[in-house]
């Protein structure tokens, strides 16, 4: 019987050749290591959020009036109210924490080079997307920090040529933050994440046109690439065991250690907090925005250092494949990266002191250095490292693509 | 690399100075027994709640939580079980007394850096300044009064009277302000233990599948 009703789908639907195609039987390249691992947590991540977060929208109260005394509502009196909020606010920084080591894979092991392109373009629209949901996520509870934060933050729009006011009150619905402010923003909180859906599905349309990349970074004999299922599902599930434990000892035991101690208290307009800090995923492009001391140019720069990540596939101008495997330099400029981010994390965390400020500039520029000087290192290292000698499949490939470059570009002339 | 080491250098110099800046707490230990947070509860109504409010617990919840019936029944007086636990004064009548509306204590807790370490160290902060009034050292604007006069006690068997009572009101304000920590808490040892098997069981399972593998 069940077969025969897959049959009588199959005859009108492609389920059988779907699942087959891009589930179980998805050629997955079978040296991928545990960093692959983290674009299914995302996915992961973002189901949890969307499931509890539509159970404490049944709770939760846009209304200024209200907000903060429907979020004490639901950590005290709804039935396990308080894991669902406290698995919703550690779930918001377990996504970011998840898409900065997925982000960072691709950028350690060149995945974003082509054919990957729109893979990571995709990726930079999910960021941004993820980034603009939990900022108006942020605003729901209406505490000191949530009313501040989006205070800060709106009225960076003020640096928009020539309507800047207008825009900004456009944003807000109102002259100041308030309740006009906090339903757009709970209407669009509940809207985005299905936006963020959308954009998935057609990150994964190019994943599966494309197919995973490797640490190698060349392409694999089709004896190398094994099926998605079991193998990929059954480590998948093991990373997402580990993934939860680390999760579940946030919720559990230190659930208060990422909300500021500001946001449980009330929003109140006419007391500015002594402090105003953003959650810890925004602190490194805070901290940049700070660094610039004129509000344009720190706008400019905050908008460039999160967009900049995108140029990647043009900047990085070496043909040698595998990113940082094969490549000691870039390998080295990946480090010192990794730990400017958390020199500016820390300047974006920390008042800011005449000290702090030159460290955030110093970090400021090594941040868009690291970028700017990508082209020519690359071409230089490429030329050091061809002279040097690489393994035999590498110097196979980097020809075949330079050969497959030309041939197109022959076409093109004669087409 | 120089610029690296350089930004190690001035990171490392300034995270120590800025170490130095906060003034070192006062730790408590809290106690969570019902008994406990029932005798904080108690010291609390009778220092703080002339002025504080804690506007999200209800007198009923002292009540689910296991408190003394007949403590509740006193503390509440004619109110219902179900009002919220309010201020006895007016909140316009203390801003006149004292120049500014005593804050709300349901989240106070959670609402200051530090803690419970800190209102524990506020409670016990309070000394004779040389003027002759009470100052104190974790909040010198503060403008509560020396509630549970420590500045006037001298040391010893006073002094620790006092140090346990400051611990029982704040273990009594940490559960108002996570009245579900116990529970949580519990859950998670269930979570965790739950969750270290099927991980084991998942690693195992993954190792089979991938021993098929040539």
């Amino acid at each position: 019987m069940p077969g025969r009703i897959i049959e009588w789908i199959d005859q009108r639907f492609p389920l059988t050749s779907f699942v087959k195609h891009d589930l179980t039987g998805y050629p997955t390249p079978r040296n991928i290591s545990y960093w692959w691992n983290f674009g299914f947590l995302a996915g992961i991540v973002l189901v949890m959020q969307v499931a509890t977060g539509i159970f404490l929208a049944m709770h939760y109260k846009a209304d200024i009036a209200m907000s903060f005394d429907s979020i004490q509502h639901i950590m005290r009196d709804v039935n396990y109210g308080w894991l669902l909020r406290y698995m919703h606010a550690v779930g918001a920084s377990a996504f970011f924490f998840v898409i900065f080591v997925h982000m960072a894979r691709t950028l350690y092991y060149g995945s974003y080079r082509a054919p990957r392109e729109l893979m990571w373009w995709t990726g930079q629209g999910l960021l941004l997307l993820l980034m603009a949901t939990a900022f108006m996520g942020y605003l729901l509870p209406w505490g000191q920090m949530s009313f501040w934060g989006a205070t800060v933050i709106t009225n960076l729009f003020r640096a928009t040529p020539f309507f800047g006011d207008q825009v900004v009150i456009w944003l807000r619905g109102d002259y100041t933050v308030g309740d006009a402010t906090l339903t757009r923003f709970f209407s669009l909180h509940y809207l985005m994440p299905f936006v963020i859906f959308g954009a998935v599905f057609i990150h994964l349309i190019a994943l599966h046109t494309v197919k995973s990349s490797n640490p190698s970074g060349i392409n694999l004999a089709d004896k190398d690439n094994i099926p998605f299922h079991p193998y990929f599902t059954a480590k998948d599930l093991y990373g997402l065991g580990i993934f939860l434990i680390v999760y579940s000892v946030f919720v559990f035991f230190i659930p208060d250690s990422l909300i500021e101690p500001a946001n449980n208290i009330p929003a109140n307009p006419m007391q500015t907090p002594n402090h105003i800090v953003p959650e810890w995923y925004f602190l490194p492009f805070y901290a940049i925005l700070r660094s610039v001391p004129n509000m344009v140019g720190g706008v400019l720069a905050m908008g460039l250092s999160v967009m900049i990540f995108a140029f990647m596939p043009y900047l990085d101008r070496s043909r040698i494949p595998g990113g940082a495997r094969y490549r000691p330099i870039y390998k080295l400029q990946f480090y010192l990266f990794i730990v400017d981010m958390f020199v500016l994390g820390w300047v974006g965390y920390v008042p800011p002191t005449s000290q702090t400020i030159v460290i955030g500039q110093i970090a400021t520029l090594c941040y868009f250095a690291s970028f700017f000087f990508v082209p020519f290192i690359s071409k230089m290292e490429e030329g050091w490292l061809l002279k040097k000698g690489l393994p035999a499949e590498v110097t196979a490939l980097i020809e075949k693509e330079t050969q497959d470059k030309e041939e197109r570009k022959l076409k093109r002339l004669r087409g | 690399m120089k610029t690296l080491i350089k930004i190690l250098l001035l990171c490392s110099i300034s995270l120590g100075a800025w170490a130095n800046e906060e003034a070192a707490l006062d730790k408590v230990i809290l106690e969570t027994d019902v008994k406990s947070v029932e005798r904080g509860a108690d010291a609390m109504i009778g220092a703080c709640h002339a002025c504080h409010s804690m506007k999200y617990v209800h007198y009923r919840d002292l009540l689910t939580y296991g408190m003394d019936k007949q403590k509740v029944d006193g503390w509440r007086g004619d109110q219902p079980l179900d009002s919220a636990v309010m201020a006895q004064m007016s909140e316009s009548d203390a801003a006149a007394s004292f120049g500014k509306a005593p804050p709300d204590l349901s989240l106070m807790v959670k609402a200051r850096e530090g803690g419970a370490n800190y209102l524990y160290s506020y409670l016990l902060g309070y000394y004779m300044t040389k003027e002759g009034v009470p100052g104190n050292h974790y909040y010198p604007e503060t403008k509560m009064p020396d509630v549970l006069n420590v500045s006037s006690i001298a040391e010893g068997a006073s002094h620790s009277e006092v140090q346990a009572q400051a611990r029982d009101i704040v273990s009594f304000l940490a559960w108002v302000a996570d009245p579900h920590e116990q529970e949580r808490l519990r859950l998670g040892y269930y979570v965790m233990a739950y969750l270290l098997v099927l991980t084991v069981m998942l690693y195992f399972v993954k190792k089979q599948v991938w021993s098929n593998l040539k």
